[in-house]
């Protein structure tokens, strides 16, 4: 790690990138900063029944109702157990605040932007249409969340269904 | 635009308002000085600011008003319609000049010479039609100047009576109120001339009577004038006043900035501040949200023992309900304001048609929300011009069937529950039935036999059909192409229901119902599963316990579930269905239920539910744009303990349930071996027959048990028949064949079928049975439906009309494969379709359900083949008419056979009676074949 850090000292001049690590499933995957409302503990999230499947309910952030999309489904992954409460990223679109829920949130992570390198080809289309591209850290990848996409395709899916 | 402007713009448009409405009650009550005042203060104070903003044909229009009403004042001209009139025609052209200015900052080009030229003419007495003082002089000659005047000048006289009820100068009172009433007094119009100046006034000055008009109603002036008893003028000179000051005071009596002075009787304008909507709807929101929050620390509290947190939160929850009831008085506007504009058009209505009409307000304080207020302002104004130009008579109509000639339009609001009530009654001459149904017909939305059997009422509520007018000729006045189609749409918009209610020749009584306020509604929370659920009160007719220990219970009729209402049946939903959520409820178990009774697009229509748990306010939040397109749901709702909620959407249910019905039938017809007896109980008749195992036969199909001799039984033709009542009847073994046992005798069930009966050979008749028949499976056997499970033992149900096809054939091994027969069956209900398909099908034959036309024609086109058509008669009836299987037999089931119009149908049946419809078809459908 410390090598990790000289390395993106020496190019704090660079133009760096900003990411909330969250971990869906296995894997590690960075949310852009800028696209974070906030970062929240889902607390009795509502089931609504027939709502599409992405949409794993409704909850009451402060007086306003967020609906909150289970990202391990939308990732195409195992849903979550009712019992795991997980944590939740808040995203503002238009005058909806829609919570995207993981598994865990760790550290705000920046790396330079010119590492950011596109995803490789042969994985799987549904999940590349949601990541912009990936990040080599020293351990594992991190995947850089299209945070619109992730949001934004449960909307459109939903009007075209 | 100008600051002052904008602000003079929108304080003038409500004056104008005023003025419209006050001149119309003036005009039936002309001695009312206080009215008068009230609309001379309004309209001066206009030309005064207008004068100021150096808006000159505003001002010219407006003085020229003022002169005329003026004259009326002192009592020199008598108040007709034609006056009032031509002073509604300057108010408009203010009102119009106003418009252009607001659009485009300035005054339009061009003059209204015309205009003031009659209303100069008018103040002289000089009106068409008007009463007239026969003047002695040339209509401008003025005695003090031993001259005419010029244009624009006004005379002395003319001074004297408009400042005659001044007592600021007592040396000129006697000689202006001799004036006054020995001649009358020949006013010129433009009253520029300034006594105190000596001179015209400029264009952009204002007299001091004027200025003084404005300044009349400030304290200060009070003082000085004690005893000036309303509105008008004094010749107080106050030259160096600056013209914004005196501006200032005419914005303030514009904005009615003091109050006492007006006079009595007309509308007193508060004290108020503009606030933007934006802001009270901010407001509004985060007000909410706080009553949310509130109630949730509240909750927790509860479950706490500190005591020191209790005081404080109870002042906090009072504070934040005060708070609440606040914000929501920001919002609210009595309706008055929305009938503002009503009297005015009632007049122009009377005066352009000739009728005489009166119109009755009553309620106009009634508070409903502004958003509210809005949308339903135009549909008001709409249905009122309605009863005026449709609902009432002519005066000689009026007279010649007993009634005033005056026609009353009452306008009244007022609250019930959480909703406000609207009633627009006139005691016009009704609403024509015979027209509206005609129209219907002709426009396609119904037809003779369903219009025949429609009450009155029924077929009145076609008018807020898309589309329906049924004015004869289009007046300016209504018909302009927006119907009452448009009115219920902009009603039921805002959660509101509309109605009608007419008698012929005693009026027609409009009724609108609608919610106080959309942000905050009134819900009834169910529960469902461990779900919970918001319904909004106004979609909520009656809940209704079924299950254990209620009379109500849920039935199945032939896999649909209704429920017996006060003898009407009405269609049920489970919650837990259309959700796809829990268990649907077990009906009949010792587990009890709540039926909510929903109104439903007019439609009754019951949803189960596990729990009625409470009553809450709720504040209804839009959907997600990903949630929106689930139809269940209207919107989602934060719950005083902070847990968000779904609010179903009573109309979205309804549709859910009406397609899930089509898709069933449609599963049904496609496999219609499937049940007859799904779920219902059934007497059964148990017999052996062809093995161990017991048969079911309805019992309800079989019409006699018979025993015969063995020796009775003959062969002829290769057929088993027996003499019975004189005529050879056909025996059919049940199972295998019939078993020859020495000195038995045979029993035989007979089915009476048209006029030949049918015996069905058994070994031996088990019991009667009456249970619940789950049909659990179907069977490629022939002869036999399925199976059910009948007192603990699998038990193959008969299907009694293969055996009949058999015993009609003759021959059993030719005929065993012979297809089933075919039935279309048409009914645009789909709830119909529902019942009878699976009775149809049950009888053994093939059905094609279909809802309307539409697929009718798409099966026609698919060259489809069936042997009879069944269906509700107007539908065949159209068949008949598109030239579609003509050589069929054509079988109505209808409620109201008896008035049906058999003609072009083979038979019209009661729908109630199943077994006669069966009965009906294999007949025709036999005949056919026979034929």
């Amino acid at each position: 790690m410390s090598e990790h850090h000289t390395h993106s000292n020496e190019l704090s001049a660079e133009a760096m990138n900003e990411y909330v690590s969250v971990r869906i499933g296995d894997q590690l995957f960075g949310a852009p900063v800028d696209q974070i409302r906030e970062v929240f503990a889902p607390q009795s999230v509502t089931y609504v029944p027939r709502a599409p499947d992405e949409v794993a309910g409704l909850l009451n952030l402060r007086g306003r109702i967020v609906t909150a999309i289970d990202a391990r489904r939308r990732m195409g992954l195992t849903p979550r157990e009712k019992t795991e409460t997980g944590m939740a990223l808040g995203v503002e679109r238009g005058n909806e605040i829609f919570g995207l829920i993981v598994d865990s949130v760790g550290e705000v992570l920046r790396r330079p932007r010119s590492e950011l390198e596109p995803v490789p080809a042969h994985v799987d289309a549904n999940w590349r249409s949601m990541v912009k591209g990936v990040h080599r850290l020293e351990k594992e990848l991190l995947a850089v969340l299209d945070v619109s996409a992730v949001i934004g395709t449960a909307a459109r899916k939903n009007e075209a269904a | 635009m100008d600051d002052l402007i904008s602000e003079f713009l929108t304080e003038t448009a409500e004056s104008l308002d005023v003025i419209d409405s006050e001149l119309v009650r003036f005009e039936n009550n002309p001695e009312d000085r206080a009215i008068l005042d009230n609309i001379f203060r309004l309209l001066h104070t206009v030309k005064g600011t207008c004068g100021f903003l150096g808006l000159p044909r505003l001002e010219a229009v407006a003085h020229a008003g003022e002169t005329l009403l003026g004259k009326f004042r002192d009592g020199e001209l008598k108040v007709s319609p034609p006056m009032v009139t031509l002073v509604l025609q300057a108010i408009d052209q203010i009102k119009e000049l106003l418009e252009s200015l607001e659009a485009t900052g300035q005054e339009p080009a061009g003059d209204d010479a015309a205009l003031i030229s009659r209303l100069e003419d008018a103040a002289m007495g000089k009106l068409e039609g008007a009463e007239q003082e026969a003047p002695a002089k040339p209509d401008n000659w003025d005695e003090d100047l031993g001259r005419e005047l010029r244009p624009g000048e006004v005379s002395l006289a003319d001074l004297e009576a408009a400042f005659q009820s001044a007592d600021i100068d007592p040396g000129m009172e006697p000689a202006a109120a001799e004036a006054a009433p020995s001649e009358p007094v020949e006013h010129l119009g433009v009253g520029d001339f300034d006594p105190e100046l000596g001179r015209e006034l400029r264009p952009g000055e204002v007299s001091a009577a004027e200025l003084e008009a404005a300044f009349q109603n400030t304290e200060a002036e009070a003082a000085v004038a004690p005893e000036q008893p309303v509105a008008v003028k004094s010749d107080f000179i106050t030259e160096d006043m600056s013209q914004e000051e005196a501006l200032q005071s005419a914005m303030a009596e514009l904005k009615g900035g003091t109050e006492g002075n007006h006079g009595e009787g007309g509308p007193r304008v508060q004290q108020t501040v503009r606030v933007g909507v934006d802001v009270l709807e901010a407001l509004m929101t985060t007000v909410s949200e706080l009553v949310l929050t509130r109630n949730q620390l509240m909750q927790t509290v509860r479950g706490l023992e500190d005591d020191e947190l209790k005081g404080p939160l109870q002042r906090l929850s009072a504070v934040t309900g005060e708070l609440q009831d606040g914000v929501m008085k920001t919002r609210m506007q009595p309706i008055g304001d929305a009938w503002r504009k009503l009297p005015r058009i009632i007049r122009d209505v009377s005066t352009d048609l000739g009728k005489k009409i009166e119109l009755v307000m009553e309620g106009q304080d009634t508070e409903l929300d502004r958003q509210v207020l809005e949308l339903i302002k135009d549909p008001l104004t709409h249905m009122v011009r309605n009863s005026a130009d449709h609902g009432l008579e002519m005066p000689a109509e009026r007279a010649a069937a007993g009634k005033s000639e005056k026609g009353t339009i009452k306008l009244s609001a007022y609250h019930e529950g959480g909703h406000i009530i609207i009633s627009i009654a006139d005691d016009g001459k009704g609403l024509d039935t015979q027209r509206i149904g005609e129209k219907a017909l002709e426009k396609g939305l119904t037809t003779h036999d369903e219009l025949e059997r429609m009450t009155e009422a029924q077929i009145h509520r076609f008018i807020f059909a898309p589309g329906f007018s049924t004015a004869a000729k289009v007046t300016n006045l209504s018909g302009r192409g927006v119907g009452m189609d448009v009115v219920r749409t902009n009603i039921e918009q805002i959660g509101g229901v509309v109605d009608v209610s007419s008698t012929a020749g005693r009026g027609s009584h409009f009724s609108i119902k609608i919610p106080l306020t959309l942000a905050i509604v009134s819900a009834l929370i169910v529960g469902c599963d461990e779900e919970r659920f918001a319904i909004p009160q106004l979609a909520v007719r009656e809940l209704v316990r079924v299950g254990a220990g209620s009379e109500h219970s849920v039935e199945n009729l032939q896999g649909a579930q209704v429920m017996r209402l006060r003898d009407r049946l009405m269609p049920i939903i489970d919650l837990h269905n259309v959700l796809g959520v829990g268990e649907a409820t077990q009906t009949g178990d010792d587990q009890a239920a709540f039926v909510v009774v929903l109104d439903a697009g007019g439609r009754n229509v019951g949803l189960v539910v596990d729990n009625v748990l409470d009553t809450e306010e709720i504040v209804v939040k839009p959907l997600s744009e990903s949630l929106r397109n689930v139809q269940a749901y209207s919107g989602a709702t934060i719950l005083g303990d902070g847990s968000v909620i779904m609010i179903l959407d009573p109309n979205g249910l309804a549709g859910e349930i009406i397609s899930a019905m089509e898709e069933d039938v449609v599963i049904e017809g496609q496999s219609a071996s499937v049940t007859e007896l799904d779920q219902q109980t059934q007497r059964l008749l148990l017999v052996r027959a062809g093995g161990e195992e017991p048969k079911a036969v309805p019992l309800a199909l079989v019409t006699r048990l018979e025993e015969f001799d063995l020796t009775a039984l003959e062969n002829t033709n290769g057929r088993r028949v027996v003499q019975y009542r004189g005529r050879l009847m056909p025996i059919v073994p049940l199972g295998a064949d019939v078993v020859e046992r020495e000195g038995q005798r045979q029993p035989v069930l007979v089915f009476a079928e048209n006029h030949t009966s049918i015996g069905l050979a058994v070994d031996e008749i088990v019991d009667v049975v009456e249970e619940r028949v789950d049909l659990q499976m179907s069977s490629d056997k022939q002869g036999v439906i399925g199976s059910a499970i009948i007192k603990g033992k699998a038990t193959d149900v008969v299907d009694i009309a293969w055996y009949l096809d058999q015993s009609r054939a003759g021959d059993i091994q030719r005929r065993s494969s012979s297809r089933r027969r075919k039935v279309l069956l048409v009914d645009a209900d789909a709830f119909a379709r529902r019942m009878i398909a699976p009775l149809l099908a049950a009888a053994g034959y093939d059905v094609t359900p279909s809802g309307g036309m539409h697929e009718v024609k798409a099966i026609a086109e698919a060259g489809e083949q069936f042997d009879a058509l069944v269906g509700d008669p107007s539908a065949l009836d159209r068949i008949r008419k598109d030239g579609l299987w003509t050589n069929l037999p054509a079988l109505a089931v209808t409620d109201w056979p008896e008035d049906t119009q058999a003609e072009g149908l083979t038979m019209v049946l009661p729908r109630s009676d199943r077994g006669a419809l069966i009965a009906a078809l294999d007949e025709v459908s036999q005949e056919e074949k026979v034929a």
